[in-house]
């Protein structure tokens, strides 16, 4: 294979070349939703889906989870050390999920990537990635425990399925028959993105979409590096705590920023590796840094590799945040979610304006699993749950929200009960939860749930010692807490049991206020409680 | 002798369509809007238009109207102040939505308000089950209780919604009747009425914006009705829904959730027939109003139909066309924003008091002020003279600006303009590069009252060549009124699997939605050889949530009819998705019946060629600015009544008629074509 000429191109067919990758990465996307089986991806949305060059730097990541954006960064790297380009060919699909070996965060973001041919030569990539909720109760001691370890290996050969590699897959999955229709729209998303970079190349011709994308790279370092530029260069540091229903004590995690002229190192410490699912792997830490630092610096840098550039992310291997073989990694969402709140609290002493107070801090989660009554068919169901966003400089935070890291929709009521033997009682959100302030930190929610037949429940929930913190000020918000029905057994590492006609209520954090809440304006004041969202005190 | 009437109502004019089925000559009328009652200007309107053509209003066979009191009480969150009656722990749902933030990077955005506030929520005890069976009985006193907590708080709509009611619609039924004995005059809304399917936010939704509009659409509609009476209107009158189709007023007051995009919608049928009358299949329209812009994409001569759509944040369960709204028009205000920036829009100075030029107290400047200062717009008076100009006025207001700045006045009104075509070119981003069409591959259909004026700057800035102004643009919405045919859609779900045991339910299903459609066809009076009426169902294999609307053959249904269903959805899934299932099963989920009632429309004539020459039609000449020259260029001013078919002239120039001005910029070349359409094109 020739190297691609690098030829000028003009600035509006960059742009619309670069908007093309957007929308079709987003009509990648709705196949995927739209296709699939599992509640996990058809209503929740829990996917994301990529286009990458040859190399595997990121042309374009359409806007879902920026939690994914972690096992996009690692899979093409993976794949090409393992299957060198020139055996490539059309219609070869890789599949992988490894945390280690796979390019992947954790085991239940299984990855499908295709080559995209346009006519002999090797273009980009289709990539997407969609969270198979499987793999449920299951321990997290090391990452052997979590499920199926899969390196990138070829789930089709040249447009032939690998029967025995798929057998091997789903026989180890608890819930086969989403997994196979879920890898089908998966194969479907990718299919749609062949289709339509070739037609892409076929219009603007393989060079001009090529220099583009990489134009488009050099665009987002640009943009990244004006950005960080605006923030007054020096050394800011934060420190904050992390806890978790699988550990007693918190742990300390801490960053310390330098912001030199157009660059930014990014240090983080934090303990070793714990036999527990929230370590993450480096990929995982740099894609959280990505976000945060974006949403900082300029929010509409295009998602795509050239943003990185100015970017250094330090952590000592072996550490939570930067944990190596054999750690598991399954609930590392709850320790990005942290990481984002420290990058925020540190970058409040340089520019407070553009930062937000403490958020939930979490992905509080409930992974219901069991068998179906009369099939005996085994069922799994993971919900995530917003809580409060920060107050911002301005305005208050958002109430009932996902944050940061995760952006997936809650399962409509109408859905949940259909596919599984659950009712959701309440679904509300938490009076009082909001940190006070000049601007009122965001409310948590209340997801109240009543098992309809026996089942294995695992609850994830943060800030359950301590408190979404305010800024300049405010005051903090509540943190997160479980409530059972009487006579539900005791919870372990998270998890637990529920009878029929049991009830389980998972109450998320709130977030922190901004400015003191002796200046809210009376009226704002006045018009939450008169809503209920504080009580009058 | 026959009239056909068009009205268009905006935020700003009244747009007045008048098509003689005798002649096939088109009239049109313009009057400013009366916001604070809109059906004043169009009475007034319908009696000025018909007198200028010698016609009575008895002379009407046909009236439509499209508005925009739906979509601007929306959008500037002025419908009534609503409560909700829901289900028990589950007040909270319309706020929380589907849980996700507004922007993923962007921390400074909001999330829509709730159209009804927290504390005019009321949860009370009753739960069906997704089987249909009830588990705990509706409170009835505590629906009382609330109907009565709401009247005290002065709420004037209610919306019902409870889980489970597009499947056991019998606690809403019960809950509104309830709700109407303790407070009849409250307008009030079950989310079954209005959208009878799954996902409980999105369902309840569509129902509390139905209420939170109900009185707004229907006190605007009955003051209409009975204006129209009045004028001696002897012909039902019709309402534009958001699908591009219209329907009878009764419905459009008891659904105005249907209604959202009704103005909007009948610009994008006009541009369809503009398209077909001069060839130009690939289209983007832009439609350019006082208060916003609406644009739209027509590939072959298509434009997209969702079931569903987000409008201003809220989900709405409603079929309408694929329309982009943006807060840039000509009244959009101009202003310096905390970061010294010039900001334009979204607040709109409306038509009352309207821009600073109309003199009538504004002193902010707006986007149609820059362009009287930059003489683009004429600076002594519109509407062929009715309305005088102040543009001693706009220089001043306009100056203050350009104090601030630290710019001169000519710069900053340019600069006015710059910033809002930014905003336009971005609304034609979100219709084509986003969904993967170049605007370069399509025509620019520019109309509404100030769309003409800006076409040129925004084809420029979106490289463009083509731009169509239709013969009338100023009531391109008023014209596609004429050209619109009445529409209704019906839906029942219910989930099934596929298969000739389905035969019998199919059949009666499908009998039941073909009677409520003769029934409509009824109300709306259709005769029989004018009605058509299409049936599809919604199909996906079981485990799947989203489904593909497959059409039903015509004729009884029988075990054909499955099959070709069961084809139809493998071939619609093959080429979307590129796979088939084999051995899944398939289900059905929601039936469809839509009815469509054929109306005459309006047929226009070519005209012959008159040859090149336009000069016959100057009327004048006239400084105007140009930021490409940096000063005042002398330009000819062409009256378009005078315009003939296949006259061609070059710009700078301007072309005046009463109900818009056409800007040329240096470069552009200008044609009218047999119908009288003009095609501006940059080489």
């Amino acid at each position: 294979m020739t190297a691609p000429a690098t030829i000028t191109v003009d600035p509006i067919t960059v742009e619309v070349i670069g908007s093309s990758f957007a929308s079709i990465t987003e009509e990648m996307g709705e196949a995927l939703v739209k296709a699939s089986y599992s509640t996990n991806i058809k209503e929740r949305r829990d996917c994301s889906t990529a286009l990458f060059d040859i190399e595997g730097s990121t042309l374009c990541q359409a806007e879902h989870i920026p939690m994914h954006l972690g096992s996009f960064i690692g899979i093409i790297p993976h794949i090409l050390k393992r299957h060198p380009i020139a055996e490539m060919k059309p219609g070869d699909v890789f599949i992988g999920n490894d945390a280690y070996e796979g390019g992947g965060t954790h085991l239940p973001d299984i990855v499908l990537a295709e080559p995209i041919f346009h006519g002999e030569t090797m273009v980009a990539w289709a990539v997407n990635t969609a969270h198979h909720s499987d793999f449920a109760d299951r321990g997290h001691a090391h990452i052997y425990q979590e499920g199926l370890r899969i390196p990138p290996i070829r789930l089709y050969d040249g447009g032939v399925l690998m029967k025995d590699v798929q057998e091997l897959i789903l026989l180890n999955c608890q819930v086969p028959r989403e997994r196979l229709s879920d890898l089908r729209a998966q194969m479907a998303a990718n299919r749609l993105g062949v289709e339509r970079v070739r037609a892409l190349c076929d219009k603007y011709g393989r060079d001009t979409m090529l220099s583009a994308g990489r134009a488009l790279q050099d665009y987002a370092e640009r943009k990244m590096r004006a950005g960080i530029a605006s923030i007054p260069d020096g050394i800011y540091r934060f420190v904050d705590f992390f806890d978790n229903p699988e550990i007693e004590q918190p742990l300390e995690f801490s960053v310390e920023i330098t912001v030199a002229g157009e660059e930014m190192t990014l240090d983080f410490k934090s303990p070793p590796q714990a036999r527990a699912g929230f370590n993450m792997v480096y990929t995982a830490l740099l894609s959280t840094v990505y976000y945060a630092v974006k949403t900082v610096s300029d929010p509409t840098i295009p998602p795509n590799s050239g943003l990185a550039r100015p970017l250094t992310v330090i952590a000592e291997p072996g550490t939570v945040l930067n944990c190596v073989h054999p750690a598991a990694v399954n609930g590392r969402i709850a320790s990005c979610q942290r990481v984002v709140d420290l990058i925020h609290g540190a970058l409040a002493q340089a520019v407070p304006e553009r930062v937000i107070a403490a958020c939930c801090g979490t992905a509080a989660s409930a992974t219901f699993m069991g068998a179906m009554p009369g099939t005996g068919e085994l069922w799994v169901y993971l919900e995530t749950i917003g809580g409060g966003s920060g107050a911002r400089v301005g305005k208050d935070g958002l109430d009932g929200v996902h944050v940061h890291m995760t952006n997936t929709s809650n399962l409509p009521v109408e859905a949940l009960e259909l596919e599984y033997p659950l009712t959701l009682l309440r679904y509300e959100l938490v009076d009082d939860s909001g940190g006070h302030g000049r601007q009122r930190g965001g409310m948590g929610l209340r997801r109240v749930y009543r098992a309809e037949a026996p089942c294995r429940l695992n609850l994830d929930n943060s800030r359950l010692n301590s408190q979404p913190w305010g800024i300049a000020g405010g005051g903090s918000g509540q943190g997160g807490s479980f409530t059972f029905s009487d006579a539900v057994g005791p919870f372990v590492n998270g998890d637990g049991s529920l009878e029929a006609g049991q009830i389980v209520a998972i109450i998320t954090p709130g977030a922190g206020g901004y400015g003191p809440a002796s200046e809210r304006a009376p009226e704002a004041l006045a018009r939450d409680i008169a809503e209920g969202r504080r009580s009058a005190r | 002798m026959a009239w056909r009437i068009g009205i268009d109502s905006g935020g700003t004019f009244t747009d007045v369509c008048l098509f003689d089925d005798a002649t096939g000559e088109v009239s049109v009328w313009k009057v400013p809007s009366t916001p604070d009652d809109p059906s004043r200007a169009i009475a007034q309107g319908t009696q000025e238009g018909t007198q200028r053509v010698g016609a009575n209003t008895g002379d009407v066979a046909y009236f439509g109207h499209g508005t925009t009191v739906g979509t601007n009480a929306l959008i500037q969150h002025r419908g009534v102040r609503t409560g909700l009656i829901t289900t028990d722990g589950f007040r909270d749902l319309i706020e929380i939505g589907r849980q996700k933030r507004p922007d993923l990077y962007d921390l400074q955005v909001d999330k829509a308000p709730p159209l009804v506030t927290r504390d005019l929520r009321f949860g009370v005890a009753e739960r069906v089950r997704h089987d249909g069976s009830v588990e705990i009985p509706l409170d009835e006193d505590a629906v009382r209780q609330a109907a009565r907590a709401l009247k005290a708080a002065g709420v004037k709509a209610i919306a019902i919604g409870f889980l489970y009611g597009f499947v056991r619609p019998d606690h809403e039924i019960l809950a509104k009747r309830i709700v109407l004995e303790e407070f009849p005059e409250a307008f009030v809304c079950a989310s079954h009425e209005v959208a009878p399917e799954f996902r409980e936010y999105e369902r309840i939704s569509t129902a509390v914006v139905n209420a939170y509009l109900g009185p707004v659409m229907h006190n605007y509609i009955r003051r209409l009705a009975d204006r129209l009476k009045e004028l001696g209107l002897a012909t039902t009158p019709h309402l534009t829904q958001s699908n591009g189709g219209v329907i009878g007023f009764d419905m459009a007051a008891r659904l105005p959730v249907r209604t959202v995009l009704s103005g909007p919608s009948t610009g994008v049928v006009a541009a369809q027939a503009i398209g077909q009358m001069t060839g130009i299949a690939n289209l983007i329209t832009f439609d350019m109003g006082g208060t916003s812009s609406d644009v739209a994409l027509l590939r072959n001569g298509e434009a997209k139909l969702a079931s569903e759509a987000n409008v201003h944040g809220y989900p709405i369960k409603a079929p309408m066309l694929d329309i982009h709204t943006v807060g840039a028009g000509g009244g959009s205000l101009a202003a310096i924003d905390s970061g010294g920036l010039l900001k334009v829009g979204p607040r709109s100075a409306g038509a009352d008091p309207g821009p600073v030029c109309y003199g009538r107290g504004s002193t902010e400047p707006a986007v149609t002020d820059a362009n009287v200062v930059l003489q683009t717009l004429n600076p002594t008076h519109l509407l062929g003279g009715r309305m005088p100009i102040r543009q001693d006025l706009s220089k001043q207001a306009i100056g203050r600006l350009a104090d601030t700045l630290g710019l001169d006045v000519m710069a900053t009104a340019q600069g006015i303009i710059s910033v809002v075509t930014a905003n336009m070119a971005k609304a034609i981003r979100v219709v084509s590069v986003q969904r993967g069409h170049d605007p370069r591959d399509y025509a620019l259909v520019a109309f509404g009252g100030a769309g003409p004026l800006h076409a040129a700057r925004l084809a420029r800035e979106l490289d463009m060549k083509r731009i169509v102004v239709p013969r009338n643009p100023g009531i391109g919405c008023a014209l596609g009124l004429l050209l619109t045919d009445l529409r209704a859609n019906f839906a029942t779900t219910r989930l099934a699997p596929l298969g000739d045991a389905l035969i019998e339910d199919m059949a009666s299903i499908f009998a039941g939605l073909e009677a409520q459609s003769l029934h409509w066809f009824g109300e709306e009076k259709v005769l029989a050889a004018d009605r058509k009426l299409r049936r599809t169902a919604d199909l996906r294999y079981q485990g799947q949530n989203y489904e593909l609307s497959i059409e039903v053959p015509e004729g009884p249904i029988t075990t054909a009819t499955i099959a070709a269903l069961a084809q139809g959805f493998a071939q619609a899934h093959l080429r979307l998705y590129g796979f088939v299932a084999e051995g899944e099963t398939v289900q059905v989920v929601t039936y469809r019946a839509e009815a469509v009632g054929f109306v005459p429309k309006a047929q226009f004539r070519p005209e012959p060629d008159a040859g090149p020459d336009a000069s016959g039609a100057i009327v004048g000449r006239r400084e105007v600015w140009f930021p490409e020259t940096g000063g005042f260029v002398d330009c000819p001013i062409y009256d378009r009544e005078k315009l003939k078919s296949g006259n061609v002239f070059a710009g700078p120039a301007i072309v005046e008629q009463m109900d818009a001005t056409t800007v040329l910029l240096p470069g552009m070349t200008a044609r009218v074509e047999p119908y009288l359409n003009l095609i501006l094109e940059t080489p």
